[in-house]
């Protein structure tokens, strides 16, 4: 047993570390803004950690990877996370749609998909729920029927990420009905220029192209367009989602902010009232305990032990210590924490807009009352 | 990075949860309240694992030997003083106090004893009276404590102590929790099991993934230990403070979902829970803990991916 991510790991992680103080700059609050230049300051690094293979490390050489391992891959997305993602959306399909294609999809789809996603050149979204299923996903009902040559889609998405600035999306639709809920679920990878497809924004707290509805009239596809076979889009969905779940390295963000705080505090965090410290430990001890959970997920996963369970488990404890470090950062900055980058607030807005995103962070990918069930299903079993 | 177990440690917790069970399980923490003499029978059964020769200090392997004896000890609240058996210095053991109201369980059967406040005094002590006998504290046992004259690095015992009393409050919240599991399972109401309302699933799940969090730190902590030895003072003062915090939780979700029984003397659970608190309460409350520890991180910093206090160390 040892902890210790080793040597070239440590260089890695130097290395991103100089690349981000190289590439981005120290204001950069993710992609996601409403300035247009933060896309474009993601997608240039995008294409250079793509020229350095670094964007799709753990993947193997022939996808345009360096064959690095999941701790490898780790280190990657604890740095990406930590820096506001400068991937930008580029997480998505390096993290879990790239991973399913190469488990689900045809020689022809690998051929198509995994070199763009390597080269970080195209953002995929994830169309999966809908207006009337959210947490029971099981109940979409966007519909495909098949047409000559392929598939014709009609149905609705909501919630949908960075919908206006994909290229592709992951849209499950059901063909045909079943006896039970996930029969006919199917997966189709879908161009967003295609006919039919409409986007609009959602307003949310959480700020731009996070929220979106995506509309789906009539719009045809290939057959050639599904991923993984007609009907066996669940089990690709779970598989996505217990990857998904453990990619997004929430408390390396929350340790980062937790450091760069205090570093702006000075002595000033030794006068903060004593709850606030004390606030600030726990939730120092949280951010470490999820991290480990993290990583006791991610072992799992690599030794291809079933770790839906273990996923569930790690996202509780990583959404949970996103929050209660987004309080105590809050805390200790009374109320300049009202503040935003334009503003003036304290770290370029850092830690203002770290909390309102955390607000969500019980509820993406999965809400919170999810993962429970999860959990709690597998320790009772069933009666 | 490897967070598994090694096949042996794993080995060897199972053959001390099978001898636990052979001495009755929680039975005997009953037996042993009844009748102290009962706690032999606990020594015996740890001579007979070899947990005595165990030296957590010396290597990795030897301590997450004495993590894995101290966790299936509290699973059972076996009533004997492991960790402090386990924790030794220069042919004394070693145990940790509240200088206010020195208490040390089971300290009858310490003899020499290094008593370590949080302050990190070191004392010598000596047993002062009988125990307690008191429900939550039935071998907690007042000691009276000395100046240490001279100098005794006991910092690395102590710390390993913090972490192996840790270790045991993770035992005490994996039993509790496994009852809990076992009982909604079987138990119904409303004609159907207490397991299936989703309510009782929820506190499930949050106990679980608490349980599992705390598994997680104490092998984290006591990898820390064995490569840094008292640098890890911190560490394992977070990782008592963690153990507090999730057996308070843990435990009393445990206690609830049992009804009535969480607090009936037959259901090992009610056992469980009152014989943490001598465990959890001393040597003092998890917020002095909380206010050392916040002390420490700040000026000495704090393992992770970034630097933490004062002096911005980054390790």
């Amino acid at each position: 047993m040892d902890f210790d991510f080793g040597a070239d790991a440590d260089a890695l992680r130097a290395e991103l570390r100089s690349l981000i103080a190289a590439e981005v700059p120290a204001d950069f609050l993710g992609a996601f803004t409403d300035d247009p230049n933060d896309l474009a300051i993601a997608q240039r690094f995008c294409a250079r950690l793509a020229a350095e293979r670094l964007l799709t490390l753990a993947w193997p050489v022939e996808y345009g990877g360096r064959g690095g391992s999941v701790w490898d891959q780790t280190v990657v997305r604890e740095e990406m996370w930590a820096h506001h993602e400068p991937r930008g959306a580029q997480y998505m399909g390096v993290n879990w749609v790239g991973p399913a294609i190469m488990a689900f999809g045809t020689d022809e789809q690998k051929a198509l998909h995994l070199p763009a996603i390597g080269a970080g050149e195209v953002i995929w979204c994830q169309g999966f729920s809908e207006p009337d299923a959210g947490s029971d996903l099981a109940s979409l009902r966007a519909k495909a029927v098949a047409v000559d040559g392929g598939w014709k889609i009609t149905g609705q998405k909501i919630w949908t990420s960075y919908a206006e600035m994909a290229q592709w999306c992951v849209l499950a639709a059901r063909v045909g009905s079943g006896e039970k809920k996930h029969d006919g679920i199917t997966l189709f990878l879908v161009p967003m220029d295609t006919l039919g497809i409409t986007v609009r924004p959602i307003a949310s707290s959480l700020g731009r192209h996070h929220l979106n509805e995506v509309f789906f009239d009539d719009v045809v596809v290939d057959d050639n367009a599904v991923l993984g076979g007609v009907g066996n889009g669940w089990q690709a969905i779970r598989h996505a989602l217990a990857f998904e779940r453990v990619g997004i390295a929430r408390y390396a963000r929350c340790d980062r902010l937790l450091s760069a705080l205090e570093a702006e505090l000075g002595d000033g965090f030794d006068e903060l009232p004593h709850a606030v410290r004390a606030s600030w430990t726990r939730a120092l001890v949280a951010v470490r305990v999820a991290r480990l959970l993290a990583y006791r997920a991610t072992h799992l996963q690599a030794e291809g032990t079933p770790a839906d369970t273990a996923a569930s488990v790690a996202r509780i404890a990583v959404t949970q210590a996103d929050q209660l470090v987004a309080e105590a950062l809050f805390q200790a900055l009374d109320s300049s924490s009202l503040r935003d980058k334009a503003s003036g607030a304290v770290l370029h807005g850092a830690v203002e807009d770290h909390y309102r995103y955390a607000q969500a962070a019980t509820v993406a990918s999965g809400t919170i009352e999810i993962q429970r069930m999860i959990v709690g299903r597998s320790t009772v079993g069933r009666a | 990075m490897d967070p598994v177990l090694p096949d042996y440690i794993v080995e060897l917790a199972a053959t001390a949860r099978r001898a636990f069970a052979e001495l009755g399980g929680v039975d005997l923490a009953r037996q042993a309240e009844a009748d102290p003499r009962a706690r032999e029978l606990a020594g015996d059964a740890l001579a007979a694992l070899g947990a005595l020769d165990i030296d957590p200090l010396a290597d990795a392997d030897q301590a997450l030997a004495a993590l894995a004896l101290c966790r299936e000890a509290g699973r059972v609240a076996l009533p004997y003083p492991l960790e402090a058996m386990l924790c030794r210095h220069d042919g004394a053991v070693v145990v940790l106090v509240d200088p206010a109201d020195p208490l040390v369980d089971h300290a009858d059967l310490l003899d020499p004893m290094l008593a370590v406040d949080l302050a990190g005094q070191v004392h010598h002590a000596t047993v002062a009276g009988p125990a307690l006998g008191s429900r939550l504290g039935p071998f907690a046992v007042p000691v009276e404590l000395q100046p240490h004259d001279g100098f005794a690095d006991v910092d690395a015992p102590a710390t390993i102590a913090w972490a192996l009393s840790s270790a045991t409050v993770l035992g005490y919240v994996e039993g509790a929790v496994d009852l809990c599991v076992e009982h909604v399972r079987t138990r119904h109401q409303f004609d159907q099991r207490l397991a299936d309302f989703q309510a009782v699933q929820f506190q499930i799940a949050d106990a679980v993934v608490a349980a599992s969090g705390l598994a997680e730190l104490a092998l984290f902590t006591v990898w820390r230990i064995s490569e840094l030895g008292a640098g890890a003072r911190v560490d394992a003062l977070a990782l008592r403070l963690h153990a507090a915090d999730v057996a308070r939780t843990a435990m009393r979700t445990a206690q609830q979902l049992h009804g009535a029984s969480g607090v009936a003397e037959e259901y090992d659970v009610s056992v469980l829970c009152r014989r943490v608190q001598a465990t959890l309460r001393s040597p003092v409350s998890s917020e002095r803990n909380l206010d050392t520890l916040t002390a420490a991180i700040r000026q000495e910093g704090f393992a992770s991916l970034f630097p933490h206090g004062r002096e911005r160390v980054s390790t």
